[in-house]
């Protein structure tokens, strides 16, 4: 049986766990003085891929591009998928990237990987900023269909199809829940609410399996490192970082503040020109505009 | 003056099999704000132009022109029917980069358009990853989750863009987000490379998805007239591969999210519990509310009706810690103490009012006005409050 | 329908002790464990022992797993058994280290999360071998027999399988016993109710106040006015950076007199003893300025939290035995203090660190072991067949799981080998193995060499505050033929006839409160101690939420009515003359279970303990 070639594209992130993380007096994120890790959601990404590797039998190969040093993070997603090859992207020229930018050096990334791949997996989107553009746009770089919010999926390896649910939240209906059949190959966006499941003795028996050796394997994952340069990649230089990203940010302000604390007004139900305020104040707080 | 290739705005709209999402027309309301300045103050004749993708769907033309679009493009076809993001992409790709759509919508910039000037999409399930994939295909840049838009005419200077050079960027769109702290607000710029040393390109369209909720649309408005434009797709047989085999909506589920106020309840209705359930019922539905309850609400601790029982004491209303957190723009809490579980549920609320007798209720330390009393009191003199007052606006 | 030879219901240290048998015997065995991980689950007081007896074998943890003493997956070695009788500040003080190296190899202190998840580790390569292996985050539903004399165990997360025979490891709340109706629930008489709380002192401190080196460790025990008058009594183990401090009562005794098991435990803690045992130094933060904006104000609070989360760690390994480099330590720990001091006006302050809460029922084994631990091919251990020893200061868990898991291993092998899995041949063959344990012994008589160690060790409390029942008894014990004769003729008579003597409220409190006022030293405490709240130590522990409820209240009973004050972690409460579950906080410990529909929370569902 061949097995199903499987990338995981992560991204470093700060960690907002309270006594990791450090801001400016600004309000802006102090970036050195704060620790890194795996992202959440990339966490999740490289779940989804283990679920694969679990049930099915693959290889899973994992990019980052990072101008930190991410090596923490990409053992910590190994750990999580038993991935067996570590990519590395960096290079001075990749920084400041927007998303498209970002978005194609992972293209080519992926493309360096052994091997045609059949799922690319990402996270639903990164906790620093990042919407969630950079997975879709590697996905149509590669040419692959692209399924995001997917919250379950299988694949039936004789069609190479995969068949995947995908949760729809959209403001003013109900959530939906949509599934969808695509051939290989795909690149799947997986929600942050996906949670494998094995569903017997067996395949638990195999994921406690894989879970080990991937301990191992995170202990010496400098082992199974690469690292590449623009050079390497093959990359366009046009394309990638600030020269290939259409947009900058222009400006940063603060946002204009609301009420800093809240400071119970004690008004008494039994008196007419307390109800009064307090309903003046309701109308007030709906008439308020998000930010305008 | 050079020549314009980038004329009007097209907004993504987004509809669930014919039933047209709000998102669309917020997003129709503030491209018409922008567009009638934007005319006036660059004596143009640019359009606001609707793109609507789906089957069966000719209808929506009629309601999209009244919510201020002058132009709608729709692309009716059977294959469109379903959300699948590579058909709906290439589609889209293709109106944007379409003359003959250019030619309908205006006859006097078509000779010159290669594609919109500014893209709008909806920042949510289906248009956050809509939004990427298009603008990847059309090689153009994206700002997400914005809140505020501007048209104005910039100098920059920027050591990539413009080699450092001041160059005045005209029409320029700023698309104001903010950004993962809460605390900052970010403008984002889609501009073209113009520094000579570096590769001279263009990008168009400047594009974002919008955050649901952030605009407000227009009041429908009949006498609103414009094109409806007719455009039959191409979908390779390859996408059609792709298919959605089931479209369903999650039932049992409370939606918080779509109401600005949301009315919860704890154990102060325990002296009357069905009676003050449907006071408050009464109270939610006046102010057009959702009702959520605490914890031990969900334990069938009262006795109720199985009506009241299997609608309001049950877990998915829960909010707190163990159920949803949520952050409406106005939440009152009734007859709740305020137990942490619940705090953490609902204090990122935009202003919040206890209801409560007890004066000493931990409530009290993350609301903004602490109504001291009995509900079974306060709540029909409120009820009675805001009649009043709603009747003086209507007025 | 997948087929596996043997099931393991429970993950603890006796399944997880079949599944290594099992396998050093070459047999395919499954552990099917309800929590997140191995660990998580579990709770001892507690102490490991390897024991010695004169008459008969057990298997100790050193002979089944032999890297044990290696690798140490324990924390210290007691060399100290002390017990200290309290009134108010007073405290009387008896050594029984003697008693505790009674037919001891060794006794060591142990945190059951590490400790179980050693013994999974040893398991794993091994148990895959045979095509077996743990399995967490499945909660076992059903066992049935089919048509054809098949074994189904269904769950509630995979996929019914086939087995050939089942050990039932999953506590003293088996669920596995009550589903197949192999006994009925343990009675309040049965069972005691322990409570404890996991408080974190640097290692060297610990050391230096308990006067051992870093592989020693002491025992305390407590009994006195800190019971509030239940028979009981109090503990505090030492670990290496933790200590185990809890309290242990007769869950009748609790009923008859119920007090909030959180009360118990901060009585205990308030002891000018204990709390003198439990304090450290810690930072005090100021209060943020709430007028600040926002973000100075989260800013301030991040980099508070960030600069004592770092001297934390700095000071604890700063004060371990591990390091070897205490001037580089030095300098960091007193360069991050000043930081704190200067930028942000922490102060220091006396105060104990308090990590984890628990609870846990513990069968008292002499009072409610199986007698026939097996139910067709089914068979029971440790806890789950309420086999405990529990003998004044004596208690045993641990070691007795262990051992009853070998045997019930070799019983299974032997079935498979002679693929005979009938009544007879396996269980009642178990019977015989667990009959034959020195155990089952502890739990059926007196020992009349304990019994005498014992009471060497009190030959010098005075005896005038012994009392009028129990002087004479004592003076009469002390002499060795006159001793021999009455254990034997208790032995006669039937054990069970002096457990009211043994355990009543003269021994655990009366006497020795007398004994505390007459002759106790004072010792004072410089401070005292604030004592987290239960709604606190609810908040610190680790949940996975379940919307449905595993536990039904069936009836509004008067029992119910106490667990209001005897759940620890306060689940029910009273509404309108209703008893009403929030099962969010719940710690799994069972003491509510006589009464109501109790079931293990779904696999991976529940409280996860750190420590345990």
């Amino acid at each position: 049986m061949t097995l199903l070639n499987i990338a995981v594209v992560v991204k470093l992130e700060p960690d907002f766990s309270e006594g990791s993380i450090s801001y400016n007096p600004d309000g802006t994120l102090n970036r050195s003085q704060t620790k890194s890790t795996l992202g959440p959601h990339s966490k999740i990404a490289a779940q989804a891929a283990f679920y694969a590797k679990v049930k099915y039998g693959a290889k899973i190969s994992i990019g980052t591009m990072s101008g930190h040093i991410a090596n923490s993070a990409l053992q910590m997603a190994m750990e999580t998928c038993d991935a067996e090859v570590l990519h590395l992207y960096n290079d001075k020229i990749f920084a400041g990237a927007d998303t498209i930018g970002t978005a194609e050096v992972l293209k080519k990334g992926i493309e360096k990987m052994d091997g045609k791949m059949d799922i690319v997996f990402s996270g639903h989107r990164a906790t620093d900023g990042e919407t969630g553009q950079t997975g879709p746009q590697i996905a149509w770089k590669l040419g692959f269909t692209f399924l995001g919010n997917v919250i379950s999926y299988d694949i039936n390896l004789e069609k190479r199809t995969v068949t995947a649910k995908r949760l729809l939240s959209l403001r003013g209906i109900s959530d939906l829940i949509q599934e969808i059949e695509a051939p290989l190959p795909v690149f799947i966006a997986i929600d942050p609410s996906y949670k494998y499941y094995f569903s017997t003795a067996s395949l638990r028996l195999t994921a406690e399996k894989y879970q080990r050796e991937a301990h191992e394997r995170a202990n010496n994952y400098k082992d199974r490192l690469q690292t590449f340069d623009s050079e390497e990649l093959g990359a366009d230089k046009t394309l990638v970082g600030l020269v290939g990203s259409p947009t900058i940010v222009y400006d940063v302000q603060r946002v204009p503040q609301g009420k800093v604390i809240r400071h119970a007004e004690i008004l008494d139900g039994s008196n007419p020109e307390h109800i009064r305020k307090t309903v003046t104040a309701m109308r007030e707080a709906l008439n308020a505009m998000v930010i305008k | 003056m050079t020549k314009e290739h980038y004329r009007h705005v097209y907004v993504v709209i987004e509809h669930i099999d014919g039933e047209l999402l709000p998102v669309s027309f917020e997003m129709l309301g503030e491209a018409r704000r922008l567009f009638d300045d934007f005319n006036r103050r660059y004596d143009l004749n640019e359009k606001v132009v609707a793109v609507i993708l789906g089957h069966n769907i000719k209808n929506l033309s009629e309601t999209l022109i009244e919510h201020g679009a002058d132009a709608v493009v729709v692309a009716d076809h059977q294959d469109l029917k379903d959300l699948i993001n590579t058909i709906h992409t290439k589609v889209i790709s293709q109106i944007s980069l379409s003359k003959e759509i250019a030619e309908k919508i205006e006859p006097n910039y078509s000779q010159e358009f290669k594609k919109p000037r500014y893209m709008f999409f909806a920042a949510d399930s289906i248009g956050r990853h809509l939004s990427s994939t298009v603008l990847a295909d059309l090689d153009s840049g994206l700002a997400s989750d914005v809140n505020k838009l501007v048209i104005s005419d910039l100098d920059i200077s920027h050591f990539v863009k413009t080699g450092g050079k001041r160059i005045m960027y005209k029409k320029t769109l700023e698309m104001y987000r903010v950004d993962f702290s809460g605390f900052l607000w970010t403008t984002i710029l889609c501009l073209d490379n113009r520094n000579e040393k570096l590769s001279i390109r263009e990008y168009s369209p400047q594009s974002c998805n919008v955050i649901p909720g952030a605009f407000k649309p227009l009041k429908p408005d009949s006498k609103r007239s414009g094109v409806v434009i007719d455009f039959q797709p191409k979908v390779s047989d390859d996408d059609l591969k792709i298919k959605v085999l089931s479209q369903k909506f999650v039932e049992d589920k409370v939606d918080f999210d779509s109401y600005n106020t949301v009315v919860s309840f704890g154990r102060g209705i325990h002296e009357a519990p069905e009676k003050n359930i449907k006071l408050i019922e009464e109270f939610a539905k006046q102010l057009g509310a959702q009702i959520g309850i605490s914890l031990p609400i969900s334990k069938s601790v009262f006795s109720a009706s199985p009506t009241i029982s299997s609608t309001y004491m049950i877990p998915a209303r829960v909010i707190g810690t163990s159920g949803k957190e949520i952050s409406p723009m106005l939440y009152v809490a009734i007859g709740i103490s305020g137990a942490m579980q619940h705090v953490s549920g609902m204090e990122e609320s935009g202003f919040i009012i206890a209801i409560n007798p007890d004066e000493n209720a931990p409530i009290k330390n993350v609301c903004d006005i602490f109504l001291k009393g009995r509900l079974e009191e306060v709540i029909p003199l409120l009820m009675e409050e805001l009649k009043i007052q709603q009747q003086v606006v209507q007025a | 329908m997948e087929k596996y030879d043997v099931a393991i219901i429970g993950g603890g240290s006796s399944g997880l002790a079949a599944l290594k048998q099992l396998s050093n015997l070459g047999k395919q065995a499954i552990i099917l464990e309800a929590g997140s991980k191995i660990g998580s689950k579990n709770i001892s007081g507690g102490i490991l022992y390897s024991k010695k007896p004169k008459k008969g074998k057990v298997t100790n943890v050193e002979d089944l797993y032999e890297n044990f003493l290696d690798d140490s997956p324990f924390e210290r070695k007691i060399t100290k058994y002390i017990l200290h009788s309290t009134s108010k500040d007073k405290v009387y003080s008896m050594d029984l280290t003697a008693s505790h190296e009674y037919q001891s190899n060794f006794g060591y202190s142990v945190l059951m999360n590490k400790l179980n998840s050693w013994f999974a580790k040893q398991s794993v390569d091994i148990s895959q071998k045979f095509g077996g292996g743990i399995i967490p985050r499945v909660h076992v539903r059903s066992i049935t027999w089919n048509n054809e004399g098949r074994t189904i165990i269904q769950t509630d997360e995979i996929d019914e399988f086939e087995v050939k025979a089942v050990i039932a490891a999953d506590g003293v709340n088996s669920e596995v016993a009550e589903m197949v109706g192999a006994r009925s629930k343990f009675t309040s008489m049965q069972l005691y109710q322990g409570v404890k709380v996991i408080v974190r002192i640097p290692e060297k401190i610990i050391n230096e106040r308990f006067g051992v080196n870093s592989d020693e460790g002491a025992a305390h025990l407590f009994a006195g006015d800190i019971t509030l008058n239940h028979i009981g009594g109090g503990f505090l183990y030492t670990n290496r950076d933790t200590l185990s401090i809890g309290v242990v009562y007769h869950f009748n005794s609790l009923l008859k007199n119920p007090v909030e098991p959180h009360t118990l435990i901060d009585t205990l803690l308030k002891n000018s003893m204990v709390s003198e045992f439990i304090k450290d130094e810690i930072p005090i933060q100021k209060e943020i300025d709430k007028n600040l904006p926002q973000e100075e104000q989260l800013r301030i609070r991040f980099g508070v939290a960030k600069l004592i989360k770092s001297w934390n760690d700095t000071r604890r390994n700063y004060l371990s035995s591990t390091h070897d480099n205490t001037d580089e330590l030095k300098s960091k720990l007193s360069f991050i203090q000043d930081q704190m001091v200067t930028k942000y006006g922490v102060t220091f302050g006396t105060d104990y660190v308090e990590s984890e809460y628990s609870a846990k029922l513990i069968p008292d084994g002499k009072r409610c072991r199986m007698k026939k631990p097996f139910f067709k091919n089914i068979l029971f251990v440790g806890d789950a067949a309420g086999r405990g020893i529990f003998v004044g200061p004596r208690i045993e868990g641990l070691n007795v799981g262990i051992d009853d898991a070998v045997r019930a291993a070799n019983a299974v092998a032997r079935a498979i080998d002679k693929n005979d899995f009938s009544q007879r041949y396996l269980g009642e063959y178990y019977s015989q193995l667990i009959d034959e344990s020195p155990y089952t012994t502890d739990m059926n008589q007196i020992d009349k060499d304990y019994l005498k160690i014992f009471l060497d060790a009190t030959k010098n409390v005075p005896k005038d505050s012994i009392g009028k029942r129990y002087g004479p008894i004592l003076k009469l014990m002390s002499n060795d033929t006159l001793r021999g004769i009455a254990v034997k003729f208790v032995n006669i008579l039937g054990y069970d006839k002096i457990f009211s003597m043994i355990e009543s409220e003269d021994t655990y409190v009366k006497i020795p409160i007398q004994l505390a006022e007459k002759h106790g030293k004072i010792v004072s405490s410089s401070y005292s101690p604030n004592i987290l709240s239960l709604a606190e130590r609810i908040e610190k522990l680790n949940y996975t939420e379940d919307h449905v409820s595993h536990i039904i209240i069936l009836k509004d009973s008067e029992f119910m009515k106490k667990m209001i004050v005897l759940c620890p972690a306060k689940c029910f409460t009273e509404e309108g003359g209703k008893t009403i579950l929030q099962h969010e906080g719940c710690l799994e410990c069972g003491t509510c279970s006589h009464e109501t529909e109790w079931r293990h929370p779904r696999g991976e569902k529940g409280v996860h303990y750190q420590y345990g």
